[in-house]
């Protein structure tokens, strides 16, 4: 309840906002967008198996942001920053649809 | 395939594989997409859960506190942001279109306007020309004798009395055997050549010493160009005799066979037609004649 509230306040506070993006930060957003979800379908998942903490969830979700947006920004200084990003989205892809799953077998059990 | 993440499960928790150094680790052993499908979940939830349940802390189920909370607004605001940007950026790609497309009209225009100027310049090169040419006596027999060799070779308009000939297939022709051809064509061509005739264009396309009657598919081209049934072909000549003589040559033998197949075949003389120029004649040799001395 609490999570899907602050959620909505975020939403919200971002659709009226419209905090500008700066020019440099802007190739990185979409991947720390993913690596987000990635955590934050991660900690569903916890909280179904009843092992949520939320100190490992902020940890978890500030490091994956920031180690997705430092990857990309090492490969665009390398010139390869769209494989980099390829791979970083094929790997939190992957872990997104795996937690989807345990979390569906949670819910629906099956 | 997928398996749930358990506490107990040892081999996949850090601490645990610490403890039997033997075995590998299972990232070195499983492969790579399997280790991460395996390890979906992040290890240190199950890790922490392990610690509180050895410390003896009894918890049935944790909930996300005033931090997840905040955590889960920031997540809130990054996909907003995100979302606002994406649609910003698609604007802007959009108006960047429509003024490129606004571009490339502007310069159609440009296009347009110089190819008229280069159209008048071209006519009064001409009208300079001949005005050149009329100024001196040398000249105006060079006039003439660039007439006569235009109107030969196709380079300028010709204008004069002639024949029409306008053949066509027979009614309802299903078999190439009633329709013309090119060879048909090129006969006919020939035979008014043969009788006389100074210039002859095929459905407006003047025929050249470079032009080819020729069937590409089912239609025939002309100077490249595909033309359609009715074919009429306009020659420049004495219009008194062209036509009889025409029916005399071997082109005009084989058209009379194929007039009695019920191809159309209709001879009419005109007293004054206009066939265009050849589209353009492009010199592959050229050399300077010789100077009398």
């Amino acid at each position: 309840m609490i999570a899907a509230i602050g959620l909505l306040i975020g939403l919200l506070a971002g659709l009226l906002l419209q905090p500008d993006v700066p020019i440099w930060l802007e190739p990185y957003l979409p991947i720390a967008v993913v690596a987000a979800l990635d955590a934050v379908f991660g900690a569903l998942r916890a909280f179904l198996d009843g092992i949520f903490d939320d100190k490992v969830f902020v940890v978890s979700f500030v490091s994956n942001v920031l180690i997705a947006a430092l990857i990309v920004y090492l490969g665009d200084k390398l010139g390869v920053g769209g494989q980099l990003s390829t791979g970083v989205i094929v790997v939190l892809g992957i872990r997104i649809f795996s937690n989807v799953a345990a979390i569906r077998r949670h819910i629906f059990h099956a | 395939m997928v398996a749930d993440t358990h506490p107990e499960q040892p081999a996949l928790t850090p601490g645990s594989s610490r403890k039997t150094a033997q075995q590998p680790p299972p990232q070195a052993v499983m492969g790579l997409l399997n280790y991460i499908t395996e390890t979906s979940l992040d290890e240190d939830y199950a890790q922490v859960s392990e610690q509180r349940r050895r410390s003896g802390e009894v918890t049935p189920r944790r909930r996300p506190g005033t931090v997840g909370m905040a955590v889960l607004a920031v997540f809130g605001v990054l996909v907003a942001t995100a979302a606002v940007q994406t649609s910003r950026n698609a604007d802007q790609s959009a108006s960047s279109r429509a003024s490129l497309v606004s571009q490339v009209n502007a310069r159609a225009d440009v296009l347009d306007r110089q190819r008229t100027t280069a159209q008048e310049l071209q006519r009064e090169i001409t009208a300079l020309g001949d005005a050149q040419l009329a100024a001196t006596t040398e000249g105006r027999s060079l006039e003439s004798r660039l007439n006569r060799l235009g109107v030969l070779t196709g380079a300028t308009a010709a204008r004069g009395p002639g024949v029409r000939v306008v053949v066509d297939d027979a009614p309802g022709a299903k078999s190439p055997k009633f329709m013309v051809q090119a060879p048909d064509l090129q006969k006919l061509a020939n035979g008014l050549w043969t009788v006389g005739a100074e210039a002859i264009a095929v459905n407006g396309q003047r025929l050249t010493s470079l032009s080819a009657i020729r069937d590409a598919g089912s239609a025939i081209t002309v100077n490249y160009v595909s033309l359609r049934p009715p074919y009429t072909v306009s020659a420049i000549g004495n219009p008194k005799r062209m036509g009889a003589d025409l029916l005399d040559t071997s082109g005009g033998q084989t058209w009379a066979t194929l007039q009695s197949f019920g191809l159309k075949f209709d001879v009419n003389t005109e007293d004054n037609m206009l066939l265009p120029a050849a589209k353009r004649v492009a010199f592959r040799y050229a050399h300077e004649p010789e100077r009398r001395p």
